[in-house]
């Protein structure tokens, strides 16, 4: 039975066509996927769906309600839950008053009684307040309840905007980008939530995501936007291997470097260390988040920080550029103390550092967000190298950056790093919102980078493509560096990797999980990255490898060849 | 929950009651200036609604209250109504005149909402409360005189029952008060403070903007407005001067500097500007080490001026909110509360 109709939507801002026509059927109870390259019209699909944009033409059915006037706050009544791509928590408020705004507005509550604190509106709000606590217990955030959500770092709350639609007690789910920034076990576990939600509650999903590994797992069916226009759909697998999705979204498989990576790392063993960090230790308020960091990036050198979310990545980053102040130890960038100097000098030093939450401007233009740095540069800066990087921002100079699509906001966060002539650039979660294709091609300019001598220090969720590129890596675990060394052994080392990063996670499953995405790809782990590996089949792996004396993660690989042979 | 109901209303009944008496004894000029206070105060807390729990920008709070007060001079000079139910009708014209002005808010927000409030501020400043035109409405030139009102009854006179007309203000005040901190941490409360974070994730979360936007433009207005509704009586007349554009200027720029998200910030303010400014004539002129010097009222403005810069940059949550921050830091380190003790990243 179809429960959401959406017929010929068409959105025009200004000259360009953000969607041409799209029109889609979804099923109650279906898990349906929406994939596309960056500003293909997804978000806008959504925005349409939920009632934020009025579309140029078309219309909405939902169930056997015309929703193609509707106001958004009617749609949510009718059962239409959303998340967002930028982050759209109520960020003074408590994770627990998050949960809760959804859940009373939908039911009476009457101000007046609300402000008098009347016996009515008491009892509403314990049940309201329990039932907020419930959610959050089922989706592990139950310790969370009273921080301020503004405070979360950005993978938490991407989980609690989840927490607050599901509060809405749904019918439709429409999910923008859930997996952005998070690590392949917390993927796991999402898309584990996602049937289990389904199973429970049915809900029907719509979900866009750029990490195919997710899109496959959880959905029935899948769309494929392209410049706002249906491009093909289709199951899942048919989708994959569809010569037209590959062209425009998917990409071709790139090829793994290998040796030279060694060579290039070698060759700069000798030279000073551009960045030198040692024992340092930040946080917030009265909370230690990270402590005893001693890390080094050579000039020319790409080092990548991994490990889980909250392992304290991002908080070194922060403490790194002064935009928070170390609370101990010492950070030296070009043979200069710059411990807690303040930001805008560490700048102008040449290190660049580009924020989880990208950083930008949202009311200036791509255009003059460019020139801005020239500005400060004190020189005029030719901006069209940003433009040939990304072609896309070319036709979008002019478009102001907070309307511009979530992917192409972190290519404007690249392009504005690049121009600024930086010697170190640190990057916070780098491929997080780009379609694989623009992936590939990022881990290309990395490499471009390592080539004209820039430093590059970046933390990346997909721990395989960071490592293909990285020349070092240093692993975060609770706050500090539990194991550091050259990429490669750590590649090939895969204990080491799981042991201290992925914690308990079995390894086949967050290996297939790493996957899809302009990432690196082992075909046969992606057949069996719905199967989880039980403890004892992970203990016998473990066991053998010993037994054999190679890593763990080359018996998986060498069994997994076996099965497929059958 | 309850326990915390109860503190609150205890909370309230002490403030009524120490500051209830801090005006005996002093000279008519200060028990005018202190009932001058609560008015103000009410103002304040108007902006304490709008802007601190809403995320709204007003600049035309002052007329709000001006309309409560010509309201109000009309009933009781014109129609000789009982004082209090002037002040519901002023009550009711404000809250009118704030749902009105909220349909523009509707669509706008931020620096283009300032200026039209202020334009608001700007037409009633110079075509209501000053034209010809609206003589019925205003009483003329000389406005409504308001000698002999009657209150539950009992005769209020202006110039002798100033401090009768300060406890009735001072209790209303400390009623609204506490309506507002309980309305912040309400189910309606959070609704409100959720338009403020992001309008976007409201509506999408089931939040009828439209209803909630112009239901607190309105709230706010009568609260303005019944501050200005005891204007008359407090001050035997009424005329555009105190309600006039700057008046709400002040406002805004008295209630950032206060810490424009609490309560209690609004009260401190509405001293702050009823009685600073008659100090500073009161006593702003003499000599000094055989200098003469005069330190009018202009000088109040500047002040304003110098303080709220320097509060942007000391103090961004206002004077209130940073001192409420300090004893909450102070508190947790001391360990007796437990604080927000939650891993962050
Ligand atoms: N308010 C707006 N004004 C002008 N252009 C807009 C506006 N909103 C979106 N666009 C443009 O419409 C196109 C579609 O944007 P949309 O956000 O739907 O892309 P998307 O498919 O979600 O991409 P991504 O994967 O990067 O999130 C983009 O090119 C974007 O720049
Ligand atoms: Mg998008």
């Amino acid at each position: 039975m179809t429960m959401l109709r959406v017929r010929d939507m068409t959105v025009r801002f200004g000259g360009i066509v953000a969607l041409d026509g799209v029109s889609l059927d979804l099923n109650r109870g279906e898990i349906l996927g929406m994939i596309g390259p960056n500003g293909a019209g997804k978000t806008t699909l959504f925005n349409c769906i939920s009632g934020v944009i009025r579309p140029d033409h078309g219309s909405i059915l939902f169930e056997t309600n015309d929703l193609t006037y509707a106001p958004p706050h009617r749609r949510a009544q009718l059962g239409i839950a959303r998340t967002f791509q930028n982050l759209q928590l109520w960020g003074s408020m408590t994770v627990q008053e998050n949960l809760m705004v959804p859940m009373d507005a939908l039911g009476r509550r009457n101000t007046f009684s609300d402000a008098l604190y009347l016996p009515f509106s008491a009892y509403a709000e314990r049940a309201s307040s329990e039932r907020a606590r419930a959610i959050l217990h089922v989706l592990d955030l139950g310790r969370y309840a009273r921080t301020l959500a503004g405070d979360l770092p950005a993978g938490i709350q991407r989980r609690v905007e989840i927490a607050r639609a599901l509060a809405m007690r749904p019918k439709l789910l429409l999910l923008d980008e859930p997996a952005a920034g998070l690590d392949a076990q917390e993927t796991a576990h999402l898309a584990e939530l996602l049937h289990a939600v389904r199973e429970r509650f049915h809900v029907s999903m719509l979900l866009v995501d750029h990490d195919m590994s997710l899109v496959m797992r959880v959905c029935d069916f899948v769309y494929v936007l392209d410049f706002g226009k249906l491009l093909a759909r289709g199951r899942p697998a048919a989708i994959r291997n569809d010569p037209k999705v590959v062209a425009a979204y998917l990409g071709e498989e790139s090829k793994k470097l290998t040796g030279d990576v060694m060579t290039v790392a070698a060759a700069r063993k000798e030279e000073p260390p551009l960045l030198e960090v040692d024992r340092l230790a930040a946080g917030y308020g009265g909370l230690e988040v990270i402590r005893d960091v001693t890390l080094s990036v050579r000039p020319g050198e790409v080092v990548a920080c991994i490990g889980a979310n909250g392992a304290g990545k991002t908080t070194t980053l922060r403490a790194i550029s002064g935009m928070i102040h170390p609370r101990a130890g010492h950070v030296v960038f070009a043979g200069r103390d710059v411990t807690g100097s303040p930001a805008e000098r560490i700048t102008k030093l040449g290190l660049v550092h580009i924020p989880e939450g990208r950083g930008l401007f949202p009311t200036i233009s791509v255009e003059d967000t460019l020139r801005l740095v020239s500005n400060s540069a004190g020189h005029e800066v030719d901006i069209a190298p940003a433009f040939q990087l990304f072609p896309r921002l070319r036709e979008r100079r002019r478009q102001l950056v907070g309307t511009l699509s979530g992917g192409e906001q972190q290519m404007v966060a690249l392009a504005r790093a690049i121009l600024s002539e930086p010697r170190l650039v640190m990057i916070d979660e780098m491929s997080q919102g780009l379609a694989p294709t623009v992936v590939r091609q990022l881990f290309e300019i990395v490499r471009v980078f390592r080539e004209q001598g820039i430093a590059v220090l970046l933390v990346e969720q997909f721990v395989e493509s960071a490592l293909d590129v990285a020349d070092r890596a240093y692993v975060f675990e609770h706050g500090t560096i539990a194991l550091s060394g050259p990429a490669v052994e750590l590649r090939s080392d895969r204990t080491l990797v799981t042991g201290s990063y992925l914690g308990t996670a079995a390894d086949a499953s967050t290996i297939a999980a790493a996957n899809g995405n302009g990432h690196h790809i082992d075909p046969a782990l992606m057949e069996v990255m719905s199967v989880r590996v039980p403890a004892k089949v992970k203990r016998a792996l473990e066991q053998r490898a010993e037994n054999e004396g190679r890593p763990a993660g080359a018996v998986v690989v060498e069994l997994l060849g076996k099965v497929d042979d059958q | 929950m309850t326990s915390r109901l109860m503190f609150r209303v205890l909370a309230a009944l002490v403030a009524f009651t120490v500051l209830a008496r801090i005006p005996v004894g002093f000279d008519v000029g200060f028990k005018f200036d202190s009932a001058l206070a609560v008015i103000w105060a009410f103002g304040l807390l108007s902006l304490v609604l709008l802007t601190g729990y809403v995320g709204q920008i007003s600049l035309c709070q002052a007329t709000f209250a001006g309309v409560g007060a010509y309201a109000t001079g009309l009933m009781v000079a014109g129609f000789h109504t009982d004082y209090l139910v002037a002040v519901g009708v002023g009550v009711a014209a404000a809250f009118t005149l704030g749902v009105i002005v909220g349909i523009p808010a509707l669509r706008l927000r931020g620096i283009t909402l300032a200026i039209v409030t202020l334009g608001i501020a700007l037409v009633f400043d110079r075509y209501v409360f000053q034209d010809h035109a609206f003589e019925w409405f205003t009483g003329g030139t000389a406005g409504w005189r308001v000698d002999r009102a009657t209150m539950f009854g009992l005769q209020m006179d202006s110039s002798k029952h100033l401090m009768s007309a300060y406890i009735v203000l001072l209790a209303l005040f400390c009623v609204v008060a506490l309506l507002m901190v309980n309305l912040h941490d309400s189910g309606a409360g959070r609704r409100l403070r959720a338009i403020r974070d992001s309008e976007l994730s409201a509506a999408t979360m089931g939040v009828n903007l439209t209803r909630y936007k112009l239901l607190a433009f309105g709230m706010s207005a009568a609260i303005a407005g019944l501050g200005g509704s005891f204007y008359p009586l407090v001050a035997g007349s009424v005329s555009p001067q105190p309600f006039w554009l700057f008046t709400s200027l002040q406002f805004a720029a008295i209630a950032v500097l206060m810490g424009v998200r609490y309560v209690p910030a609004a009260a401190l303010g509405g001293v702050f500007m009823a009685v600073v400014p008659d100090v500073l004539t009161r006593f702003g002129h003499g000599t000094f080490m055989g200098h003469a010097y005069e330190i009018s009222y202009d000088w109040f403005q500047i002040a304003v001026g110098v303080l709220l810069i320097v509060q942007l940059i000391a103090l961004p949550d206002g004077v209130w909110g940073d001192l409420r921050a300090r004893v909450r830091h102070a508190r947790s380190a001391a360990g007796a509360i437990g604080g927000r003790k939650v891993k962050v990243a």
